[in-house]
């Protein structure tokens, strides 16, 4: 064993009686056979990488009114998006006369639109039965997308936590006759 | 001087990091895999989830209740809804009670049902447990009127909240 006073004053108490004949064998060479260990795991790596799917689904919220009760808005806060048949979106906010409004394009004009009226703006979704529910959820990610500008401009500008008013209405005759020329 | 065909006995590699590694992926993926659910694995549908921007919400797997609305691979243009439950208690209960549903089908993991079947195994499931969530988990190829009847029905039960299920837009 090498000298006791090269080591560190923790070690004098093992100098202490008759000092150890032993020496300490170092393990060289020692091997153990690891390949059946690591058939098993690879065996179930393989398994768990080709069973896992990495894409979990994930979930939009949706609130859809009770029972359709009456309630009163300002036309002039109201902004109507309207999806055709044929996967058109329209847009009019208040009376004025609906317009095609292209997807890419939606996601601004509910920016403009809403810190115009602060909050007070109501989103309304009108859904033709024939439209494709591919477009409604692209619509509804657009509007979702579109929060993510609002609420930090909203709280910039007029120091307002934004409250969200959207609906999904019923699409009636009357509508469709306004977006059916288009 | 013959040469002597050395036999290589006793030659080994040294595996140990190979195994560190292996270990380390085998443990990423065990946890991280998630199994498809009983329901899932007999269904003979797939559904073709739409896409929407990367969100953080995850669908909670606890007292959820899904209404799938698919298009049946078979024949191709027939949809049909399907109603599906995670908590096992709660599923036995409703689909027992639920009236007017189909008895083969009673003790299945997953029922295919009409509009007034769905209405009455969503009332059932609002009985049994109040706290179930809802999600509607819908091919994105169908109409939308398939969407706003299974709407309609949970406006009439008074589940006005529940989730869409979506899948994560790529590359975003």
């Amino acid at each position: 064993m090498a000298g006791g006073g090269t080591l560190g004053a923790g070690r004098e108490r093992a100098k202490r009686g008759k000092p150890s004949k032993r020496k300490k064998k170092k393990r060289v060479g020692f091997v153990l056979d690891m390949t059946p260990l690591v058939d098993i795991a690879f065996l179930l790596l393989t398994f768990f990488m080709f069973t896992t799917t990495m894409t979990t689904p994930q979930i939009m919220q949706m609130f859809i009114p009770p029972d359709p009760t009456d309630v009163e808005v300002k036309m002039s806060e109201l902004f109507t998006l309207r999806v055709r048949g044929d996967d058109k979106v329209f847009y009019n906010p208040g009376i004025d006369e609906p317009q095609l409004v292209l997807l890419k394009d939606l996601k601004k004009m509910m920016v403009e639109a809403n810190i115009k009226l602060k909050n007070r703006l109501i989103t309304v979704l009108k859904v033709d039965d024939n439209a494709s529910y591919d477009v409604v959820i692209k619509v509804l990610d657009e509007l979702n997308l579109a929060e993510a500008d609002i609420t930090p401009a909203l709280l910039k500008d007029f120091n307002l936590p934004r409250e969200r008013r959207f609906t999904i209405a019923p699409m009636t005759e009357k509508d469709l006759e306004e977006i059916k020329p288009l | 001087m013959s040469k002597v065909k050395m036999k290589r006995t006793g030659f080994v590699l040294d595996m140990t990091p190979l195994v560190d590694i292996a270990f380390l992926l085998l443990t990423f993926f065990m946890f991280t895999a998630k199994f498809k659910s009983e329901a899932e694995s007999e269904q003979k549908f797939q559904i073709k989830r739409p896409k929407a921007s990367a969100d953080t919400s995850k669908i909670p797997d606890k007292n959820l209740a899904i209404i799938k609305i698919a298009i049946d691979s078979a024949n191709i243009g027939d949809t049909s809804y399907y109603y599906e439950m995670t908590n096992e208690k709660d599923r036995a209960v409703v689909y027992a009670t639920a009236k007017g549903i189909d008895d083969a089908q009673r003790l299945k993991m997953q029922i295919k049902a009409t509009l007034p079947n769905l209405e009455e195994l969503v009332q059932e499931t609002r009985i049994q447990n109040p706290s179930t969530k809802f999600a509607i988990d819908a091919d994105k190829r169908i109409r939308f009127k398939w969407l706003n009847d299974c709407m309609d029905v949970m406006r009439k039960k008074k589940a006005t909240a529940f989730n869409l299920v979506t899948d994560k837009k790529q590359g975003m």
